[in-house]
């Protein structure tokens, strides 16, 4: 489409009789390259640099603006109010599901506050997005995905900077069994349930710089804090490490139709407090979120129109239209809350922090909660998965940084890092010898976005040639240390069903890039600038 | 009236020389201002330059892990072929090299393209292949070079039989060699994507196997003369192959890719990876013992019949290829490797630190933002900081007391939060660094003049100036202000020292001004990157200058202070 | 009374200068900050939903509005509910701000125990080489930045000899019923020592050159001389007269001190990862928090100021040579 207006502007031209390589050409503006600040993220700051040395070749002139995280944010999302930013989406197991990253590139999301700020708008592929989000069919579906990425690659809206791996590590003295799950690493929902532990403690310690924000299920509005609390409130499905569908509360998951989901209970579940869980709770659960404020699981439900109760443990999902991933990524998210105590609550976005319930049907319950500082919880031994967890309890210290965490590994206190450790830690992990050391594809990405309201951006030539400018194999060598991959598309390498590995990937190439630029009409003024 | 007022200027200098740790504090002072003046010719580096060796490592593999031999020289090497009693090696910028049992020897070549492959046969015949379609061919004791009309990289060669060898490169090109006429014909591709194809190897039933770029797998049948697509099942890079007489196989790539074959009838599975970086090159024998390298110095071990684990070795050699015969098992490398976290050294005097900058010129250039910030930022504090002192001290009532109250509300503001707020309403920047210390110091000095002048205003000769009818201006910058001129060299320098210690705080924040060098940003760097525990090299030198420079400027302020109050110099 | 006047009008200032910082860093945060609610859009937050969330937190309201809110709140003492936490602000920084003073008072009270007696021998020992050697190690840590002292001592105390816990007051996980509970324990001792010590070299300098450099002074006053005329002993004229005039200005200091005590080093909590009221106050700024940040900075004003004023008063009253007003 960009391309086409190029193209059109070219053909005025021509039809007017003005030779187009007469006109004045005048520079290309400074280019300003907005990034995290060192503190937040050395890896984005140094990278800006390297780019920005790349694009001064050209005959760009670039400035690099490190910013704090928030305002980077604002400027990139609320005002759209940036020619190029390095930022990064982080790989959280529900997007294995390809609809929300190639959403990313959708035009509904180019207004102002969505999650396209680049405002890549492409009706061929908006139209593609459409069709594969009602898909049933996994390989048709697989195709369309296939042929977004294809669509998308070579329109380089964004340059996808790399994946990044997630080098973690675990006390190997204390703990086996510990299978690390991409985008997760080891504080996934399974590594308590799995890990077998070697001493006499059977407590397993995580320890990590993020602590929740809150422990509401109907606040809380960050990973970190789902991520402990899905250990405690249980879900109808859960997704394996290999990211498959595994019915978990739900003995089966039938698809009457494309737009009707029937799922049974398992029998004999019951909450924390010893009260049955049945199809009420889960359509309590539903009906709640649905008709909360709370946002944080709503782009989830959209497809959802209302919850049945067939029987004491059926309940039917009937969806206003074929949803692809509601069967997966919604029931395996959502989590099923005990009627019985969330119905008596007036007002559940005001509860003071002593008064928020924490009574679930996972497989640990609540124990202890000290903000800022520690958590805990403990096997629930009714839980019907009981028996195959080798654990009584599961603990998460609470660090000011990752100085303090990898502290806390070296010194026997934690047995997992929770978050990743930094470059320089890694080599002093390796040399522990109590210290496994795990490093695990993600499948987020860290991307530098263009701007396409921006003069020369919406040249789509202009962004090839300054994606074939950055040097993304050299970044990921000096500054990741080798621990990552330059990335080509928005669907990571290692989500292998999704990903497309044949789209056009604009390797490095200066050469490659200043032709780019020439056939474009582009040329360079006697002291090098770049100017059309 | 004014003589004395010079005399004042002078007695400070005089005192100080008087006062052995002034003196002290005055040398260290002016070295540290030489370091900011000549940081560029002290420097041995720029301060941001990345350093990057390349080198022609050898590793060894050892009871203890794999040990580092003395260098091959400057370049890379590449890729290595073997035979009895006979092992070739090449390298970048054609370098070839024999070893005949421990005894390395330098090949002298007439090429100077990057030599990617090398193959021999028992009987010693070999060809080595490299960038710009180079070929070169042995079959006696001298190296030839065959003139090509390829201009891609040739990546990798291959005995078919003792006539034949296959070569393939850049593009998809596979080239079927005749020895014996020296002729090379292209074969056809099956793909035609363009791929870069990057091993070569026979296999057991005579066919030979290609590997490459996003996994791609092909199989030339010398009987048929084609090529065909093969899957191996993953659609990494792969960078090598190996396989064994028995037929056991080992492909390996791209993010720790390995791909192998129990026998010449197993099926391709790929195992389990210890590490996520790129490997080069691979080996594995009949029984399914196998070794990977790669990048950063990863070696990979594998048992018969176990899974793959990483062995103890350097960590930051790009290992390119492997040597595995009976005297043992070598790994071989390196292209450009960054020279990170080094100790120190004749080249680095205070070691790397996590991107391989040299510390010892970044430690001299970051004398110049200490010092600017110091000595700008004081100023800048003694001149809002005696301007409203004089103000509020002189005119008294209901000014003072307006003055005094800002003074308060200032105090009430704490330093790297409020810098914080700067950092995020503007950019972060030296001005802003400036800005924050000076907005968060003057205070102090403000309350301390207003003190003096309080106590001035009622001196005989103010009032004497006054009955003159003199301005109050004239009064203030004439008469009191010289009078409080020592108390203000004194709050000078201890506000230097204030500074310093503050744009150091900042920059250890991380709100200081970006790509600029300065001490405290290399302890922030130190501190991120986790590696301060060990690398003490890192750490020790920025935090001993800060010291150096404060304590200086504090060991001068002493003997001012014994120019704003004579008192403490009684009985000395 | 002309100085109950002094007083009232002295304290209504201070309320005044509060109510200005109050003000100024409202209208800083909200014009200046960004938007709170931005972070969530990495969390796959729509706009509708990020505007929910914006009403929750009351900004949707006009300025103005959230001003006079924030205004009655805050005379009320509801400093209103965290961003972030969602929890009231008041629960969040009360234990924070009592994990600050605990360690920074630990530091003066180690400081000035030490500093006023070294600071008053050295005054006697005055042009020794022992005078020079107080003297320079004194300055010596004054002029190290106390994160480079305390990674140092992290690496020697923790890291080497391992003697000693380096990060957080407690040793997770632990059971307290409250902040005394927490912290009247030999584990949380242990963690003290390292943050207090650094911070109290740090300090050492300032008690230390104050107490000396008012004892030479006090040594050239007149009753002084009349007392070593009288021939009493040099000790006895050190301590009984000497050391007890030359005070005063090491309590101002004292006290200035510990206002600034609220404030805490925020270097020294983000080294020794010590849960802070200045590691909060940054981690607030940073995420837009503001309710959790103006409760921050108002607090420690309010300590700066009040314990300024007092200073202004005890100086007035114990000093006659300073005159009021």
């Amino acid at each position: 489409m960009c391309r086409g207006k190029v193209a059109s502007r070219l053909a005025l031209c021509l039809a007017l009789g003005v030779p187009v390589a007469l006109q004045a050409q005048t520079a290309v503006e400074p280019i300003e390259i907005i990034t995290t600040t060192e503190a937040y993220d050395p890896i984005r700051y140094e990278g800006a640099y390297i780019i920005a040395e790349a694009w001064r070749e050209l005959g760009l002139d670039v400035t690099v603006s490190p910013t704090e995280f928030s305002t980077l944010l604002s400027k990139f999302y609320d005002q759209q109010d940036f020619a190029v930013t390095i930022s990064g989406w982080s790989g959280r197991v529900d997007r294995l599901d390809p609809q929300f990253y190639l959403g990313t590139l959708s035009s509904d999301n180019a207004v102002m506050g969505a999650n396209n700020p680049g405002g890549y708008s492409n009706p061929e592929y908006d139209k593609l997005f459409e069709a594969q989000s009602r898909e049933f069919d996994q390989t048709k579906r697989q195709e369309m995905v296939h042929k977004l990425q294809e669509i998308a690659a070579p329109d380089a809206p964004l340059a996808i900077l790399f994946h990044r791996d997630e080098v973690v590590a675990y006390n190997k003295n204390n703990f086996e069994n510990m299978k690390a799950m991409a985008g997760e690493a080891l504080y996934s929902e399974w590594v308590p349930m799995e890990a077998k532990p070697l001493t006499e403690r059977k407590t397993l310690r995580y320890g990590g710089p993020q602590s929740p924000d809150n422990i509401n299920p109907m606040l809380a509005n960050t990973v970190w804090a789902w991520k402990w609390m899905r250990l405690y409130y249980d879900r109808l499905v859960r997704l394996t490490p290999d990211v498959e569908v595994k019915n978990w509360m739900a003995e089966s998951v039938t698809a009457i139709d494309e737009q009707t989901i029937e799922v049974k209970l398992r029998e004999g579940l019951t909450f924390h407090d010893g009260m049955p869980v049945t199809s009420a709770d889960v359509k309590f659960s539903y009906d709640y979120l649905v008709n909360s404020d709370y946002g944080y699981f709503n782009s989830y439900l959209t497809a959802l129109d209302n919850v049945e109760i067939l029987d004491d443990l059926t309940v039917r999902f009937n969806l206003n239209a074929p949803s692809a991933p509601f069967g997966s990524i919604t029931l395996s998210q959502i989590s099923i809350l005990p009627k019985h105590i969330w119905e008596k609550i007036e007002n559940p976005m005001e509860l003071a922090p002593g008064d928020i319930p924490t009574v679930g049907s996972g497989p640990f319950k609540f124990s202890q909660y000290t903000l800022g500082e520690f958590m805990k919880l403990d096997k629930f031994e009714d839980h019907f998965h009981a028996d195959e967890i080798a654990i009584d309890s599961v603990e998460f210290q609470i660090f000011a940084d990752s100085e303090g965490v990898f502290t806390a590994i070296q010194t026997g206190q934690i047995d997992v890092t929770a978050w990743r450790m930094e470059a320089g830690q890694i080599p002093l992990a390796e040399q522990n010898e109590n210290l496994e050391v795990v490093s695990v594809p993600d499948f987020g990405y860290y991307h530098l976005t263009y701007n396409l309201r921006k003069p020369h951006f919406e040249d789509v030539a202009f962004r090839r040639a300054l994606t074939k400018a950055i040097d993304r194999e050299r970044i990921v060598n000096v500054l990741l240390d080798g621990r990552g991959e330059p990335g080509s598309s928005v669907i990571a390498p290692v989500n292998a069903f999704w990903h497309n590995a044949f789209t056009e990937r604009l390797d490095y190439d200066m050469e490659a890039a200043k032709t780019e630029l020439e056939e474009a009409g582009y040329s360079w003024s006697s002291d090098g600038k770049l100017q059309k | 009236m004014i003589s004395p007022a010079l005399k004042e200027a002078f007695a400070p200098l005089r005192l100080m020389l008087q006062d052995r740790l002034a003196v002290v504090g005055l040398i260290v002072l002016t070295m540290i201002f030489c370091m900011a003046l000549f940081a560029p010719m002290i420097a041995s580096q720029d301060p941001f330059a990345i350093n990057e060796d390349e080198d022609g490592s050898v590793l060894l593999r050892t009871d203890d892990g794999w040990l580092l031999q003395p260098s091959l020289g400057q370049v890379a090497l590449n890729d290595t072929a073997s035979r009895a009693g006979e092992d070739l090696i090449v390298g970048r910028q054609g370098s070839l090299w024999t070893r005949t049992a421990d005894n390395w020897e330098r090949v002298d070549l007439p090429v100077i393209a990057d030599l990617n492959g090398v193959a021999m046969t028992d009987t010693g015949s070999a060809i080595i292949v490299g960038g710009d379609g180079a070929l070169l061919l042995r079959t006696g004791t001298d190296w030839e070079v065959v003139t090509t009309d390829q201009t891609v990289a040739l990546n990798s060669v291959a005995w078919v039989d003792d006539e034949t060898a296959l070569i393939v490169g850049q593009d998809e090109t596979i080239l079927r060699f005749d020895v014996t006429d020296k002729s090379l014909s292209p074969l056809n591709s099956p793909l035609g994507r363009g791929m870069t194809l990057n091993a070569v190897a026979k296999d057991v039933d005579g066919t030979v196997l290609v590997v490459g770029e996003r996994g791609v797998a092909m199989r030339y049948d010398p009987a048929s003369d084609a090529v065909e697509l093969v899957r191996l099942g993953s659609s990494r890079t792969l960078e090598d192959l190996h396989i064994a007489s028995s037929g056991t196989a080992l492909a390996i790539g791209e993010r720790g890719t390995l791909i192998r074959r129990d026998g010449p009838d197993g099926k391709w599975t790929v195992d389990k990876t210890p590490d996520s970086r790129g490997l080069m090159a691979g080996w594995i024998d009949d029984a399914g013992r196998g070794y990977a390298v790669g990048r950063n110095g990863i070696i990979m071990e594998r048992a018969p019949e176990q899974d793959w684990i990483l062995a103890s070795t350097e960590s930051e050699r790009h290992l390119r290829t492997i040597l595995v015969n009976d005297a043992g098992a070598i790994a071989l490398g390196s292209d450009k490797f960054v020279v990170r976290f080094a100790s120190p050294s004749a080249a680095h005097w205070f070691g790397t630190d996590h991107l391989g900058r040299d510390l010892f010129s970044r430690s001299m250039y970051g004398s110049r933002i200490a010092l600017l910030v110091g000595f700008l930022g004081a100023t800048l504090v003694m001149i809002i900081g005696t301007n409203v002192g004089l103000v509020a001290g002189f005119y008294r009532g209901k000014t003072d007391t307006i003055l005094m109250r800002t003074v308060d509300v200032m105090y009430g503001i704490p330093f790297e939060p409020f810098a914080l707020i700067l950092v995020l309403l503007f950019t972060p920047s030296l001005g802003i660094v400036i800005l924050a210390v000076s907005l968060l110091t003057w205070r102090t000095t403000a309350r301390l003049i207003r003190a003096q002048v309080l106590s001035l205003r009622e001196r005989p000769f103010i009032k004497a100036a006054r009955v003159a009818g003199a301005s109050d201006l004239r009064i203030m910058y004439l008469h009191i202000l010289p009078n409080v001129m020592p108390l203000v060299f004194l709050e000078l320098a201890i506000t230097v020292g204030v500074a310093i210690i503050a744009e150091a705080t900042l920059s250890f924040l991380g709100l200081g001004p970006p790509q600029s060098v300065s001490w405290g940003g290399i302890l922030h760097d130190a501190r991120l990157s986790g590696a301060w525990r060990t690398a003490w090299w890192w750490n020790l030198p920025p935090g001993i200058f800060i010291m150096m420079t404060v304590l200086s400027v504090f060991f001068i302020s002493r003997s001012l202070e014994l120019v704003a109050n004579p008192r403490l110099r009684a009985r000395r | 009374m002309r100085n109950s006047g002094y007083l009232i009008r002295r304290f209504l200032q201070a309320l005044l200068a509060l109510f200005i910082i109050a003000t100024l860093l409202f209208f800083l945060f909200r014009l200046g900050l960004p938007d709170p609610t931005t972070v969530l859009v990495s969390e796959g937050l729509s706009p509708e939903q990020r505007e929910d969330v914006r009403r929750q937190f009351g900004l949707d309201l006009p300025l103005w509005n959230q001003y006079l809110i924030f205004l009655q709140n805050t005379l009320t003492g509801d400093f209103g509910t965290s961003f972030h936490y969602r929890a009231p602000v008041s629960e969040i920084i009360w234990e924070r701000l009592g994990n600050t003073l605990v360690l920074m008072l630990a530091a003066i009270f180690v400081s000035y125990g030490i500093g006023v007696p070294l600071g008053a021998w050295l005054s006697w020992r005055r042009g020794s080489s022992v005078d020079s050697w107080g003297i320079f190690f004194g300055l010596m840590f004054r002029s190290a930045p106390m994160f480079w002292t305390g990674m140092i001592s992290i690496l020697i105390f923790g890291v080497w000899l391992e003697w000693l816990p380096t990060s957080g007051m407690r040793t997770l996980p632990y059971e307290a019923t409250g902040f005394w509970d927490k912290i009247l324990t030999l584990d949380f001792l242990r963690h003290l020592i390292l943050p207090a010590m650094i911070v109290a070299l740090f300090y050492l300098g300032s008690p230390l050159l104050i107490m000396r450099n008012t004892m030479l002074e006090v040594y050239g006053e007149d009753f002084i001389e009349m007392a070593r005329a009288k021939g009493l002993q040099e000790r006895s004229v050190l301590f009984r007269h000497a050391a007890r005039n030359a005070l005063l200005p090491v309590v101002t200091q004292l006290a200035v001190t510990i206002g600034l005590a609220a404030g805490g080093q925020v270097v020294v909590e983000v080294v020794f990862s010590w849960p802070g009221l200045g590691r909060e106050i940054l981690n607030a700024v940073r995420t837009s928090d503001f309710p959790l940040a103006q409760a921050c900075f108002l607090i420690m004003a309010t300590f700066v100021i009040f314990l300024n004023l007092l200073v202004d008063i005890l100086y007035s009253t114990l000093d006659p040579r300073v005159r009021l007003s």
